[in-house]
């Protein structure tokens, strides 16, 4: 198992949200603006390679039977300490994803990779994978979150920009974004739930599509080189 | 029964580690968030009614069950209401400020989860929602909607939300007015 490979799996070819298809509750709910986006993205991202560190580092200490609930236990416990934090030091970002930061307990993402993977390799290989994994989680949110809240309200980096005094980044989620055009042309569907599932459905597909493709061109250019050898 | 007895010890183990660095963790982070807390509703009773200090105030529970709490401007402008209702989509909080003459001063929208575009206007920053919020300055206790003989105009798209909105602040009015 090597670093690359890692990467190319976590962002692309095996993708948390648009190949795993796992930990789309919290992927359609919050991604109505930038900020809410990238919050959530890092979120994920840090508590998924806490827990998998740590599991795979007890992964032969624990009994069978149980592994499942301590893997609870422990998410459950990296979950607090995320979402405590984030009151006290980003009360904005509490704020905006509310409910969804202690529901990252049940994302099926963290629980998915420590059943998966962690439990089978070594710390090392599961800090990165947690790393990668939350890349690519953060990434789909990141393309979900800016394709609506352009279209739906004609605004970019809504939350974390700001560019009234010149362009600042916010990290209190008191910007107002970059307005492309005016919010009253925007079709609000797209930042309503229902478009959530339009566009990550979008995604998918678009994300089956191109695998597939290359799928097929690695397969004749395999047929290419046999052919070749006889 | 020594498998058993095993399983329940680790597990007990597990819990007991998580639960002592939750422990340390919310005894650090507890009054940063108690401080952020105060912020917050500070923040939102200065944009009603202004004062430089705010003292809560005892009141009937049982007779206002949507009101959270009333709170007294100590530089005598009149009371803030902070009252938890429901809108059409869920929970909306809102603070009402209240002066001597029972009068509102202002509202604000502390947290919703109305429709986005629609009933999360009167919440908004926007010119909608900051105009739609004007007309509720100077209102009495028998505020309502338009359509409802009122003077308030709901927000297009969002009767419902704006009814329950302007319902809550007539009832917050006459929760100050029962203090005397």
């Amino acid at each position: 198992m090597n670093i690359k490979k890692q990467f190319k799996e976590g962002l692309i070819t095996n993708n948390p949200v648009l190949v795993q298809l796992i930990g789309m509750c919290a992927t359609m709910a919050i991604t109505t603006t930038l900020f809410n986006g990238v919050g959530m993205g890092l979120s994920v991202l840090i508590i998924l390679t806490c827990c998998n560190v740590v599991v795979s580092a007890i992964r032969k200490i624990i009994p069978n039977e149980i592994r499942l609930a301590i893997f609870v236990v422990i998410i459950a416990g990296f979950v607090t300490i995320v979402d405590l934090l984030l009151q006290a030091y980003i009360p904005a970002l509490s704020d905006a994803l509310g409910v969804f930061i202690p529901l990252i307990v049940v994302n099926c993402i963290i629980i998915g990779r420590a059943e998966a993977f962690c439990q089978k390799n070594t710390v090392g290989a599961s800090f990165f994978d947690g790393i990668f994994q939350g890349l690519g989680y953060t990434l789909v949110l990141i393309v979900m979150c800016v394709f609506r809240e352009l279209v739906g309200s004609g605004r970019f980096g809504g939350g974390l920009i700001d560019i009234t005094n010149g362009f600042r980044i916010t990290m209190d989620g008191t910007g107002a974004g970059i307005q492309i055009f005016p919010s009253d042309f925007g079709a609000t569907i797209m930042t309503l739930p229902f478009g959530g599932f339009i566009t990550l459905g979008l995604l998918i597909a678009i994300m089956q599509y191109a695998l597939k493709k290359s799928a097929k061109k690695k397969e004749a250019q395999e047929m290419a080189e046999k052919e070749g050898e006889e | 029964m020594n498998k058993i007895l095993k399983l329940t010890i680790v597990l007990f183990l597990v819990c007991a580690v998580v639960a002592g660095v939750l422990g340390v963790v919310n005894e650090l982070t507890y009054e940063t968030i108690e401080e952020q807390n105060r912020i917050k509703t500070e923040r939102a009773y200065a944009a009603v009614l202004p004062s430089d200090g705010y003292e809560e105030v005892t009141f009937d529970e049982e007779a206002w069950p949507t009101i959270d709490a009333i709170s007294k401007c100590t530089n005598g402008a009149g009371y803030v209401v902070m009252t938890t209702f429901s809108g059409s989509q869920g929970k909306i909080t809102l603070a009402v400020g209240v002066d001597n003459d029972y009068k509102c001063t202002g509202i604000s929208v502390i947290s919703h989860s109305e429709t986005s575009g629609l009933g999360a206007n009167a919440a908004s920053t926007s010119e909608v929602g900051v105009n739609w919020r004007a007309q509720f300055v100077g209102q009495d206790d028998t505020i309502a909607l338009t359509k409802n003989g009122g003077n308030i105009d709901a927000l297009s798209g969002a009767t419902i939300t704006s009814r329950s909105v302007t319902e809550a602040t007539a009832t917050a009015i006459k929760a100050v007015e029962s203090l005397g």
